[in-house]
């Protein structure tokens, strides 16, 4: 009977080692950015503050999920006044909406370490189903794994109310802005064993 | 009409250029003080886009009068000239020339450096010359503002020279640019 329950509990690790992981985000190598058209003329900008809270496997993908927020006063265009704009009531209201939101509400699938999430993207009042493509590849960094989590997404600004009066117009400002992101992950769970590892190993009791 | 300088006077051609550019100039001018004056908005943003579109209008134009210049005679300096008036002369026409290619091209840095790229009129984007860089971006912005009181000063100069020799040295130095004018000898 003992061998039977020590056999249970073993297999329910062996689940837990199989389902999906929980990363924090290494906020220093990460980025999320995106490239808009003024005047005919493309610009990249990037978010400098974002958290993203990533539960990810390929095995197990329904309990996989992402927690994406953004603030969107952190807006960096390398000009002070069209930064100014962008936070401004017209774009994204910083003062009213603080925040951009994405939460996913299932994954798919399409090719081998390439996927899409389907999720919710909340800016400003609006919130939207979209579909956002990417590439998920763990390595091992001086012994400890990290993940990549790559991809972008092509959004229409006036959808999310990013342009109103004035900035309804598309001559001057393109309606489509494209997403990218590179997110470092670090396991939760691993930092968690390696601090384990330090501390002097109990022999736990098998009841 | 004649199309081409002669060794006395200015053809249509770089008396069209010349004056297109004093217009633009001035438009220009126009421009970016209205920008600097509007709220912020979308309307400051394209004033600014409009400025550089046509800073570049003023770039290629300066190149089509510089090559006009070489495949052309250039008008000689009456010969009341003193030398060092004569050089006076040709130092202040170059620095205007220099100008004309040195205000665009700051302008052009100025934006690349502050992250906009430079469209013409929203026909094509001009490649950008430098990676942003926003301290960069603001000792360019200051080098174009500076630059643009040097060329008002020898620009202010220039308008000087023009009514001294048209009012006081009674010669046709002004009058064989001005545009439909003909020369006080009557010469083509």
């Amino acid at each position: 009977m003992k061998q039977i329950i020590a056999a249970l509990i073993l297999s329910a690790g062996a689940g837990t080692v199989l389902g999906a992981t929980s990363y924090t985000m290494d906020a220093s190598k990460s980025s999320l950015g995106f490239t808009a058209n003024q005047s005919g003329g493309d610009f990249d900008g990037q978010f400098e503050k974002f958290t993203a809270r990533i539960v990810f496997a390929d095995a197990d993908l329904a309990g996989s999920s992402f927690n994406v927020e953004v603030e969107t006063g952190s807006v960096n265009t390398h000009d002070d006044d069209r930064d100014t704009a962008l936070r401004g009531e017209d774009l994204f209201h910083v003062s009213k909406y603080r925040q951009a939101r994405f939460v996913t509400t299932g994954f798919t699938r399409k090719a081998p370490g390439t996927y899409e999430a389907l999720g919710k993207l909340t800016i400003r009042d609006v919130t939207r189903d979209i579909r956002v493509p990417f590439t998920f590849s763990t390595t091992t960094e001086s012994g400890q794994t990290v993940a990549w989590l790559k991809g972008g997404v092509t959004l229409d600004r006036l959808d999310y109310g990013v342009g109103q009066g004035d900035w309804k117009d598309t001559t001057w400002v393109a309606n489509e802005v494209k997403v990218k992101f590179s997110l470092r992950l670090l396991p939760v769970t691993a930092t968690a064993s390696a601090e384990l590892a330090v501390q002097p190993a109990k022999p736990r009791p098998v009841k | 009409m004649q199309w081409r300088n002669t060794a006395v006077r200015w053809g249509a051609v770089s008396k069209f250029l010349h004056w297109i550019i004093v217009l633009m100039i001035i438009t220009q001018y126009v421009l970016a003080e209205a920008a600097e004056d509007m709220p912020l908005g979308l309307a400051k943003f394209v004033t600014y886009a409009r400025h550089k579109s046509i800073g570049i209008t003023i770039l290629g134009l300066a190149v089509l009068r510089l090559l006009w210049r070489w495949m052309n005679p250039t008008p000689e300096l009456p010969n009341t000239l003193k030398p060092y008036e004569r050089f006076l002369a040709q130092a202040a026409h170059f620095g205007l020339y220099l100008f004309l290619f040195a205000q665009p091209i700051t302008g052009w840095l100025m934006s690349n450096a502050q992250n906009f790229p430079v469209s013409y009129f929203g026909w094509f984007t001009l490649p950008d010359l430098v990676a942003p860089d926003k301290e960069l971006g603001e000792v360019l912005e200051d080098v174009h503002k500076t630059l643009f009181k040097c060329l008002l000063a020898l620009a202010t100069l220039h308008v000087a020279a023009a009514f001294k020799h048209h009012f006081w040295l009674k010669d046709d130095v002004l009058k064989r640019m001005l545009p439909f004018g003909s020369t006080r000898s009557g010469s083509p």
